[in-house]
């Protein structure tokens, strides 16, 4: 699993190289606008350290943030399962609020809460958090007749029981939605750090745009591209492992 | 024990064609009864306004001696992180606890109770999910084609230990089968289209238990009332 996802990685980021060393080439454009190979290789030996060490800062951030929104996610979820106005009133906002862009609101976040960690944990965890939201919602609004009529005719059903059995039979959809939303906690993370924040990959890459200077961010693309790649398989191996505890192939 | 139904008159929703109109019939007596009747013909909708599933018709339904009602069908399922034994024991009330042995001996549950439900065959999921039923309290138990895919030797030692453990509850039991309704129930409520009436039909089973001799001729007597009057 992780030799493929690093090979497909691999794959698209040398394919991209290509591409703007055809462009660089074929249109005759100066090493100012596109380094060459070696000018590339250069950078990534001088700043190779210092960007892994922000790559993880930013994965690091990007985790706590993907724990965070999953667990207001599924907070929320339970309430927006009800059938009552509560219920009803969250999966409404929910849909709405979702479509306004978080990257519109950043500025404001970072105006109000300044552009240490929290700025950059509260953006992470808006941006996968409404993907996350709106599949849990929905899988925990799904009643699985066939099993909870049982506890419903024999009056045991109760909250925690609901969203355990609604839970349990999702368990395939909550794993790959969670793993999904990895990459979005990433992509959060080094918006908010691009925006406005003093740490981090993202605001390397800023610092990096502001020289023009493309050879770093090729360097940082590549670390982060990696870093992300060994997340989202650390997610996937540890969805196998809840599944197939929750699902035993033998007896308990 | 008396369950009665007077002058049921159903719609489906949006639908103009009724389901019921003025079904009447009743159940009188404790034991193994039937609903039988061809498919789509409203068994399954008759069962779910039993237990107040559906609403939203007319008429009314009596009960004497009846307070809890349970229903349950085919497809259910258990929750998959349990074996069946430790679903048996967590969700089997005080009262029935002392059954449990009994009833996976008599179901052939034996050697699938460390399992898990995914892993049973359809007559083991079928006959585990039906005794968590029996398990329970209830005074009525609406069991829909919840035999479906047991064999007949099995499904026969089943509902004779469910007689024989269970004498004074009332069963109804939906299904296709004529031989088994005949066979076994005491009532039989036949249930007819709407274009004919009365929309059901009350028969005499052959109510066949253990320690009861079954005379054949009767049996297939019964069972040409059952086809006629369907």
């Amino acid at each position: 699993m992780l030799h493929r996802r690093i090979y497909q990685f691999f794959i698209i980021y040398f394919l991209g190289i290509a591409t703007l060393f055809i462009i660089k080439y074929g249109l005759n454009l100066s090493d100012y606008v596109i380094p060459g190979p070696s000018e590339i290789w250069q950078t990534g030996q001088d700043v190779f350290t210092r960007y892994f060490f922000n790559v993880v800062d930013t994965l690091s951030v990007a985790i706590l943030g993907h724990l965070l929104s999953i667990c207001l996610a599924t907070l929320v979820g339970i309430v927006g399962r009800l059938t009552l106005w509560i219920g009803s009133f969250i999966r409404v906002a929910a849909y709405n609020i979702q479509a306004y862009p978080i990257v519109a609101v950043a500025p404001i976040i970072f105006i109000l809460l300044g552009d240490g960690l929290s700025s950059r944990l509260l953006i992470t965890a808006m941006i996968c958090y409404f993907p996350l939201l709106l599949s849990f919602i929905g899988i925990l609004s799904e009643p699985v007749t066939e099993i909870e009529h049982f506890y419903e005719s024999t009056m045991r059903m109760n909250w925690r029981l609901q969203v355990k059995i609604r839970a349990f039979e999702n368990i395939n959809k909550i794993v790959t939605v969670i793993v999904g939303s990895g990459t979005l906690a990433m992509v959060g993370t080094i918006v908010s750090e691009f925006i406005a924040a003093n740490a981090g990959i993202g605001h390397s890459i800023r610092m990096a745009l502001y020289q023009s200077d493309l050879a770093k961010i090729l360097v940082a693309l590549f670390l982060i591209g990696i870093c992300t790649s060994l997340y989202l398989v650390s997610l996937e191996g540890l969805g196998q492992v809840v599944q197939k505890r929750l699902q035993g192939n033998t007896s308990s | 024990m008396l369950l009665e139904f007077n002058d049921i008159s159903y719609k489906y929703p949006g639908s103009i064609k009724a389901v019921f109109k003025n079904l009447t019939c009743r159940i009188s007596t404790p034991g193994f009864h039937a609903l039988f009747g061809p498919s789509g013909v409203g068994k399954t909708t008759l069962a779910k306004i039993m237990i107040g599933g559906v609403q939203g018709f007319s008429g009314e339904i009596a009960t004497t001696g009846i307070h809890h009602i349970l229903y349950t069908y085919n497809l259910e399922r258990l929750p998959g992180w349990s074996s069946a034994r430790e679903h048996l024991q967590t969700t089997t009330p005080d009262s029935g606890k002392g059954k449990i042995d009994q009833l996976v001996a008599a179901f052939g549950l034996e050697p699938c109770m460390n399992s898990r439900f995914a892993q049973l065959s359809l007559g083991q999921q079928n006959r585990t999910n039906l005794a968590r039923y029996l398990l329970q309290d209830f005074d009525l138990l609406i069991m829909d084609e919840s035999l479906a895919n047991v064999d007949e030797v099995t499904k026969e030692k089943i509902i004779l230990t469910m007689k024989t453990i269970f004498p004074n509850r009332c069963f109804l039991y939906i299904s296709h089968s004529i031989v088994e309704v005949a066979k076994f129930c005491r009532q039989i409520l036949v249930l007819r289209g709407q274009h004919k009436s009365p929309q059901t039909v009350t028969l005499r089973g052959q109510d066949y238990m253990d320690g009861k001799a079954l005379v054949k001729k009767d049996l297939e007597q019964t069972m040409l009332e059952i086809v006629n009057a369907a």
